[in-house]
């Protein structure tokens, strides 16, 4: 025995409204009625305004049947996941627990036909559902979601949206402020002394593939230092021994 | 084989498998639901969600009683498998499907695409 429920239709996002209709409840004929499918449910009133409303994640899968060995009329055929005996939204969901874990006993499922008087609203209906369902999609399926910062792939390759990105040299500069360019150029100092440094203290450790010509040059450098160094020491050892001398 | 309208599920077809499914419209094949029931028929369209639509199919639930059905759409969450037909050539097939998702894309990108879907960038 079904039990309907007086609820109100959905008020919105309906994407399709049919007179008409006969429900058939797991066998159960229910009378002709109303089906209304919206992005939220596929509800069914009869002409009395009771009806049941079905919840997308509950639908396991949703058919045109023409083969009238299963019902002797072309339909549409809805798959529900749950028993319902239509109680509200609330319980259904309850009720709809871990039908993974009950893989091995047979899990509870409803069968429910929608059967037209006319038979071309049926392809209109069915994609209606096909449509509201991809707006359902599984939220336990985490594959499908991704991590991170979402940004749209494609709308970024066309420049419609601002990506994270580093400024280049002249954008960069432009934006730096009094003291950013002050820090800026301290920085640089100091890397330019470590570079020099860098070929001062590489005791024979030497990249192959450094332009001999810069290191050359430094080193060249190195050796005037030091021959000055040593020309001073030996002109102060000179200096000393002559005074010495005199002495 | 189309390839969706929506960007959001492009992207999504292009980082995930669903892609070879998507690959597999126009084939007749056998899809295992999560009940233990099967359905075998021509592969309408497979979105990124992985919800299956195909046709002209012939359903055995899992009482073993078969029945007819013109179009049948499952729910990605009652799928358990999809049979890929023995002919099919699986590397090629999403390497194909990526190609379509680019080509649409720079199709679009080139500034050759239709205009009116553009968001202005305020």
């Amino acid at each position: 025995m079904v039990n309907l429920k007086n609820v109100s239709p959905p008020s919105e996002g309906i994407r399709c409204n049919q007179g008409e209709i006969t429900a058939v409840w797991n066998g159960e004929g229910l009378g002709p009625g109303t089906l209304y499918i919206a992005e939220t449910c596929v509800s069914w009133f009869d002409g009395s305004g009771m009806g049941f409303s079905l919840k997308y994640p509950s639908i396991s899968l949703h058919a045109i049947s023409r083969d009238f060995t299963a019902y002797p009329g072309e339909h549409l055929y809805v798959m529900v996941n749950t028993k319902l005996n239509d109680k509200c939204a609330e319980e259904e969901d309850n009720e709809s627990t871990d039908d993974d874990c009950n893989a091995d006993s047979i899990s509870p499922v409803t069968e429910i036909r929608f059967v037209p008087s006319d038979k071309a609203t049926l392809e209109p209906m069915f994609s209606a559902i096909s449509e509201c369902q991809a707006l359902h999609p599984d939220p336990e399926d985490s594959d499908s979601d991704f991590e991170g910062d979402e940004y749209d792939v494609e709308e970024a390759e066309q420049g419609q949206i601002d990506l994270p990105t580093f400024y280049n040299f002249e954008e960069g500069l432009s934006q730096l402020t009094l003291e950013g360019q002050a820090t800026l150029e301290r920085l640089e100092g100091m890397l330019a002394d470590s570079a020099s440094q860098k070929h001062h203290c590489m005791a024979g450790v030497r990249p192959e593939d450094t332009p001999t010509g810069c290191c050359n040059g430094i080193s060249l450098k190195c050796i005037r230092m030091w021959s000055a160094l040593l020309c001073i020491c030996t002109w102060v050892m000179f200096i000393r021994a002559c005074n010495g001398k005199r002495k | 084989m189309e390839v969706s309208h929506s960007i959001r599920e492009r992207t999504i077809a292009e980082n995930s498998l669903v892609i070879l499914l998507q690959g597999l419209q126009g084939e007749v094949t056998t899809v295992d639901l999560r009940d233990e029931s099967t359905a075998r028929g021509r592969v309408v369209n497979v979105d990124a969600f992985m919800n299956v639509r195909l046709e002209e199919v012939l359903y055995r639930d899992r009482r073993g009683r078969l029945s007819q059905l013109a179009d049948l759409f499952i729910t990605a969450r009652n799928v358990r498998y999809v049979h890929i037909p023995d002919h099919v050539d699986i590397m090629e097939t999403i390497q194909t499907q990526l190609t379509r998702i680019r080509r649409v894309r720079n199709f679009a990108g080139e500034k050759r695409g239709r205009k009116e879907y553009l968001k202005k960038k305020n």
